[in-house]
């Protein structure tokens, strides 16, 4: 709309109120923005309206028939009544006909309470139905899927929540089968539903007929106290409602926020609110004695901890290291930076757990380098190597949003995304060559600017799945973008070359002036880089603790809000740091890896149980509310860090840094052809994590650990689908589930970190180099998955 | 008694009757081909629009909207356009766009290149329904013919024009010959209307300038532009009537537009079957107000049905005698309705359901007096508040026969009383 | 579905501007193909297409000629709206009925035939009008129901 249409206005009546709105206005937004209320069940405000319902109608002077308030357009001088006696009778005929199918069952109905159906039944229905014939009857809900459970009979067919998969989230989730009078909501033969996003679906569903399967029949809407809060998942930072009751989160809602979340969240937001509540939680401090952790006071391990660290810092500077940040909030992240720095006196911090030495993640600040709203407005979104909706799925619903309005999605990546039906061009290649396709992009890109005509690709540049057309079209379509955002994922940025990519990809977004976003880091990863959990002058960064730690050169690893026993992409490093180091000091709410290997475990509260702040991948600060209150004596960091304090005393300032040496060398890559296979660790939204484990219906979503194998390489190992196979490679070898997809490419498998279970990274050392990897089937489909280490 | 036979001034059905119309050849010799070749290399649009104008061409699909005004919604200036044509042909008792097709493919071709040169679309898509497996294949047929003479694909008769043209086949839903429900289903979708505005003449399939036609209005234009406008009027306009149900030659008949009832009836259609007396008909499908022995004078125009109450839709003439039993005529054509609505809007999904158990009931014997109270104020509820005309369709015919046949829904219902004690 | 129904598939999209226009006509290839579209028909029409196999089945289950269930060799359609129950096609499905011994929407035992109802099948002037597979046949009489099947092996 032009600046000018928007200010063009019209005014029209409605119920004799004279109503002024903008060009474009329904008359039931007009009626809203007045205050007065038209029942409506199809139509959502973030979707276009549909008219299916027919509830909205009312009655236009000049008009033979009654209208969708919803569907019709305010005009200029329209008189509009939504309450005349033709209006009335419509809608009492609308909701009888509703009625006539749906069992009537609000007492026992999640919805009750919070039900447009009953609300409008009361206020605009009929008084008795007329209906005596047999009403449906349908075996009770179905559930598709370990989240989501329908009622059949209590659908209104409304198509919300098929809209929705079709317009918001594009991942054609729901759909409506059959036809008529027997239309059905539901999936292809009832299987289970593949989204992200169904959650949204539950919220805007008008009636109880979309029900959470973990949320049903807990409690009713007036029993909940809600608590404004914010996700802290995925490091997007969606607003949520906490529903509370009896010290218990209940539920998540999506509490609307424009700039963020608007009205959305992700399943991980909904859902991702188990592990709080989880019988297995930390409550009192744990302490090593002959091998073994015993619980311990407070103050005994306090007084360890202090004891320990104390002589460290005599023993000279520099001679702590603290890893760990991402489940920190920023009060958290920025006391124990203060910590370190001053009482501790080390510059060795790093809340980078998770990056390898030699990739590009350690060379650049994490983030997105614009706001989220402004990233909406982009009209050409590129993706290398993020995986955006297993990443940050709510940033997708603004890309999605943004390609609905012309905008055109560019995907480089090394298989293929879920989104791919959304992209106008796809540029699929190996892991280990991401980084030349990008710097042929980056190239073509330049050529495309400068003769603003078709651009010299080379296909020798292109593997697999892109040819140099496709080089050439993805480069006009980046070349052609006013608003060009790019946004590199780990997937690229901790890849072989990942620093030559970075650099490519940096060089393509100058030539078109466009944005590079660095769409790394989860959870509260950039508060811990804001608020200076990263080396100081002289520090070493993450990979570096960890070696040092191997060395000799540290007496103690003090580790808060990571679990860098998993977390760790070298499976040795973190075992032969652990082995170096003197004494280990962990916060933990579970006994993780990490802690189960500490010398002291303090435990800690989570992030719903604090207030504070978190801040998201824009930069933006976004507030924590305790929603519930932690378990036993578990404290919040910052608490705890204070706590030490006052048993350390000031630090006597910083003296130099003794230089460590690196240790472990990485290994050389090996030069000439790559091996056959390579490993691709990839991300996942829904994992079987310390948190996400601990979820109900998440880790079914999650399920076993698998890795992806192209066809072609399945039929040459033997390897067949939903099988088990052996993972091997040069260090240690795992057990996992095969899925035979195209979803990955030829000469390489893809397989998931987050399951604690199968610790993929023992698989990999940090190295410049592809990973070979050899696979083999040891049991065919049905046997029971398992997973296993060496 | 004027016969079939005895019409000579037959412009549309001529092409049908005559002998072997599928072959180009033969169709080339009787003059076709010429209306679209002058349109094509002589005409301009704005001549061509003119004449249909003129000529007082209305849609034969059912809604009868003037030809030459939709061709004027299409914006001139879109880059990208197309001519769909609606041979859905699914309303009940309707078989003429069936009977042009096989009967003279090449008929409905030109037709559709005078169509698509006067608006500027490039591509056609016929849009057939499934059942008509012969109609499909004589329309291949004849397509590949005229392309194989010039007159489909690039540079159409010689001229700067190309029109390329698909068949493409519906797969069983009433509801895709609703124009915007076609449209989605020709996108590969559920054939579920689409709000309008916009209308397609605006945006249409893939959101472009679309127009689209009944088959019938389209192998009405090789004729106006062949005759003239003037000519072509003073035939009548002429029409074609699908006359069928209880007479004894039931067929498709080309008549004037605005012939009677009776004519139709007593005159092309043989008359009723012997020994039986003309008891109700629809004059445009079962969405249409049943007209009665009082109404048999009643002229055939979309102008003259609307003023006795009902419609000409798509010309689709079903006859009952007096063996009719109208509480099965109604109850049919509603379960029509129920398993042909596509579901979206409430009151045609749930309205034609609890009619059709009412009269389910009502059928076996356990009626009750007031449900014929009831079946009115249903069909009261769903007037004017559905979604689609499909809807809207079921309240006027039924509360016409609540009426009209009232004795005979009452016999209903005491005869079921009886069994029921 | 084999290497040759993707093809017609693939040169079927190639008709249209958007590929998913072709969904209706590449539904047909497959059920020519396969007798009915089995989940495993749906997923490769669905792969084939490059369309959600949720969007793909939705589709599908609109329509009255898919067929979601197997079929017999040959399916017979009775139309009985409104011209041809006033020309007694009601007579024609029962002897229909008795021929088969399967009920409207049933398949005979030896898989021969599958008996439907149709709506107006736009040959009122043949009522009662009856297709089997792609053959329309007019004023179909309850005594040429049996010669009639007879031919269908
Ligand atoms: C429920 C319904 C079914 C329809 N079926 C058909 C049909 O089968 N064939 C047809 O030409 N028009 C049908 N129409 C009318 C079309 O919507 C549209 O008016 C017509 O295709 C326009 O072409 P015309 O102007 O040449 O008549 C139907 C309309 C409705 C509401
Ligand atoms: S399940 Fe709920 S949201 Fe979906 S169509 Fe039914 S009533 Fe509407
Ligand atoms: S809200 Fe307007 S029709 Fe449903």
């Amino acid at each position: 709309m032009s600046a000018e249409a928007r200010r063009a206005l019209v005014t029209l009546v409605i119920d004799g109120r004279e109503v002024t709105v903008p060009q474009g206005a329904t008359v039931y937004q007009a009626a809203r923005s007045t205050g007065i209320d038209i029942p409506i069940f199809c139509y959502h405000d973030r979707m276009p309206p549909l008219g299916a319902c027919r509830m909205c109608l009312v009655e236009v002077q000049k008009m033979p028939k009654l209208q969708t308030a919803c569907t019709l357009e305010a005009s200029e001088g329209m008189v509009v009544s939504t309450t005349s006696p033709a209006v009335r009778a419509a809608q009492e005929s609308i909701l009888e006909l509703l009625l006539i199918n749906h069992p009537l069952d609000c007492p026992i109905c999640d919805k009750g309470g919070e039900c447009p159906l009953q609300d409008q039944t009361f206020r605009y229905g009929p008084g008795r139905s007329r209906f005596v014939e047999a009403k449906r009857d349908y075996a009770k809900p179905i559930s598709l899927g370990p989240l989501l459970a329908l009622d059949r009979e209590r659908c209104i067919l409304c198509w919300r929540c098929v809209r929705f998969g079709e317009i918001i989230a594009g991942d054609d989730a729901l759909k409506g089968f059959v036809r008529g009078f027997t239309s059905e909501i539901g999936t292809p033969l009832g299987l289970p539903v593949e989204s992200k996003f169904i959650g949204n679906t539950i919220a805007i569903c008008p009636v109880g007929a979309l029900t959470s399967r973990i949320y049903r029949f807990r409690a009713r809407p007036w029993d909940n106290e809600p608590v404004a809060s914010t996700c802290a998942h995925c490091g997007v930072g969606c607003s949520v409602w906490l529903d509370v009751r009896g010290g218990e989160i209940l539920r998540a809602r999506a509490r609307e926020e424009p700039e963020v979340n608007d009205v959305w969240l992700c399943d991980l937001g909904f859902f991702g609110h188990g592990y709080v509540a989880a019988g297995d939680r930390l409550t009192t401090p744990l302490v090593r004695r002959e091998g073994r952790l015993y619980e311990a006071s407070w103050d005994e391990a306090l007084g360890l901890v202090a004891e320990r660290l104390r002589s460290a810092r005599e023993r000279g500077p520099g001679r702590v290291a603290f890893l760990g940040g991402r489940r920190l909030s920023n009060e958290d992240a920025s006391a124990a930076g203060r910590f370190f720095r001053d009482v501790v006196g080390t510059p060795h911090l790093d809340h980078r757990v998770d990056a390898p030495p030699d990739g590009a993640s350690l060379g650049v600040s994490w983030g997105l380098r614009s706001s989220l709203d402004e990233l909406g407005r982009g009209d050409v979104f590129v993706l290398v190597g993020c995986d955006i909706t297993e990443e940050y799925p709510v940033l997708w619903l603004r890309i999605k949003a943004a390609i609905d309005r012309g905008a055109s999605l560019v995907i480089v990546h090394a298989g293929r995304l879920e989104i791919r039906r959304h992209a106008r061009c796809e540029l699929l290649d190996r892991h280990d060559r991401l980084a030349p396709l990008v710097s042929a992009l980056a190239a073509a890109v330049s050529g495309a600017v400068g003769a603003g005509s078709g651009a010299a690709a080379r296909d020798d540049l292109v593997g697999e799945g892109a040819t140099g057309d496709d080089l050439a079209a993805a480069a006009r379509v980046i070349a052609s973008g006013e608003r060009v955002h790019v946004l590199l994922g780990r997937l690229a940025l901790d890849g072989p070359a990942g620093r030559d990519l970075l650099r490519s990809a940096d060089g393509l977004t100058r030539r078109v002036n466009g944005t590079l976003h660095i769409a790394r880091g989860r959870g509260n990863d950039f508060g811990a880089q804001r608020f200076g959990l990263l080396p100081g002058e002289g520090g070493m960064d993450a990979p570096g603790i960890l070696r040092g730690a191997a060395a000799g050169a540290l007496d103690l690893l003090y580790v808060a809000g990571s679990d860098p026993a998993t977390a760790v992409t070298d499976g040795a490093a973190w075992e032969s740091a652990r082995g170096g180091v003197g004494f280990l000091v962990v916060h933990e709410a579970f006994l993780s890896a990490t802690a189960q290997a500490a010398d002291v475990v303090l435990p800690v509260l989570v992030l719903p149980e604090k207030d504070g702040t978190i801040t998201n991948l824009e930069g933006r600060t976004l507030t924590l509310r305790a929603a519930v209150k932690g378990p036993g004596q578990a404290r919040a960091d910052r608490e705890i860090f204070d706590l030490l304090t006052a048993r350390m005393g000031v630090a006597h300032g910083h003296g130099t840094v003794a230089r460590i040496e690196p240790v472990a060398e990485p290994t050389a890559a090996r030069g000439g052809a790559s091996p056959p296979l390579i490993l691709v660790i990839a991300d996942r939204l829904f994992t079987q994590g310390s948190m996400t484990g601990r979820c109900r219906g998440l880790t079914d979503l999650a399920g076993t650990a698998h890795c992806l194998v192209h066809p072609a390489d399945a039929a040459r190992t033997g390897v067949t689908d939903l099988g088990l196979v052996e993972l091997a490679t040069e260090h240690a070898s795992v057990i996992v589930q095969a899925r035979v997809s195209d979803a990955t490419l030829p000469g390489q498998v893809l397989v998931h970190r987050g399951y604690d279970g199968v610790p993929v990274h023992a698989l990999v050392r940090w190295s410049p180099a592809p990973v070979g990897v050899e696979i083999w089937p040891i049991a065919p489909p049905g046997a029971p998955p398992g997973g296993g280490t060496p | 008694m004027t016969t079939e036979a005895a019409m000579p001034e037959s412009v549309l059905l001529r092409w049908v009757r005559a002998e072997g119309m599928a072959e180009i050849e033969q169709y080339r010799r009787a003059g076709g081909y010429d209306a679209a070749r002058r349109a094509a290399t002589e005409l301009t649009p704005d001549q061509v629009i003119e004449m249909v104008a003129a000529s007082g061409l209305r849609g034969k699909g059912g809604a009868g909207f003037p030809a030459a005004q939709k061709w004027k919604f299409i914006p001139k200036a879109a880059p990208v356009k197309y001519v769909v044509v609606n041979g859905d042909e699914g309303e009940p008792g309707t078989f003429k766009d069936r009977t042009l097709i096989e009967g003279c493919p090449h008929l409905l071709v030109e037709g559709i290149l005078i169509a698509a040169v006067t608006i500027g679309a490039r591509k056609v898509y016929i849009y057939l329904r499934r059942e008509f497996y012969r109609g499909r294949r004589l329309l291949e047929a004849a397509i590949a013919q005229a392309r194989e003479a010039g007159y489909v694909g690039e540079r159409i008769f010689g001229s700067d024009h190309a029109v390329e043209i698909v068949v493409h086949s519906g797969a069983g839903a009433y509801i895709a010959g609703e124009e915007t429900a076609l449209l989605e289903s020709l996108e590969g979708r559920r054939a579920m209307p689409r709000q309008r505005p916009p209308f397609p003449a605006q945006a249409g399939l893939y959101q472009q300038p679309t127009l689209v036609q009944n088959v019938e209005t389209l192998c009405h234009l090789p004729v106006i532009v062949g005759l003239g406008p003037d000519r072509y009027k003073e035939l009548g306009p002429p029409a074609l009537f699908s006359v069928s149900g209880a007479v004894a030659r039931p067929g498709v008949y080309e008549a004037p537009l605005g012939v009677t009832l009776r004519s139709l009836i007593f005159e092309h259609a043989g008359g009723m079957r012997p020994g039986r007396r003309f008891k109700a008909a629809f004059p445009g499908g079962s969405s249409s107000v049943f007209l009665t022995e009082a109404d048999l004078d009643v002229k055939m125009d979309p102008d003259s049905l609307r003023q006795a109450g009902t419609m000409l839709g798509s010309a689709a003439v079903i006859v009952m005698d007096d063996s009719a039993d109208m509480v099965e005529v109604m109850a049919r054509a509603v379960e029509f309705y129920r398993d042909e609505s596509c579901g979206k809007c409430t009151p045609c999904r749930e309205g034609t359901v609890w009619i059709a158990q009412i009269f389910e009931r009502i059928l076996h014997g356990r009626g009750r007096t007031e449900d014929l109270a009831l079946l009115d104020s249903i069909a009261a509820g769903m007037t004017g508040t559905c979604f689609c005309p499909l809807g809207e369709s079921v309240p006027p015919g039924l509360v016409a026969s609540l009426r009209l046949f009232r004795d005979e829904y009452e016999r209903r219902i005491a005869v079921g009383a009886v069994h029921v004690c | 579905m084999t290497e040759r129904a993707r093809e017609e598939i693939r040169r079927l999209a190639g008709l249209y501007e958007h590929r998913q226009s072709a969904l209706l006509p590449a539904l047909f290839v497959a059920q020519q193909e396969a007798g009915y579209l089995s989940p495993e028909v749906l997923e490769s029409v669905a792969e084939t297409l490059e369309l959600p196999l949720t969007e793909v089945t939705s589709v599908a289950s609109f329509y009255g000629l898919f067929y979601l269930e197997p079929v017999g060799r040959h399916v017979v359609h009775v139309c009985t709206n409104l011209s041809c129950m006033l020309n007694g096609c009601q007579r024609v499905l029962s002897r229909m009925q008795e021929v088969m011994g399967v009920r409207p929407g049933e398949t005979t035992p030896d898989g021969r035939f599958s008996l439907r109802t149709a709506e107006c099948l736009g040959a009122c002037e043949e009522a009662p009008a009856v297709l089997v597979d792609e053959d329309r046949w007019a004023a179909v009489t309850p005594e040429e129901v049996e010669p009639l099947l007879d031919r269908y092996r």
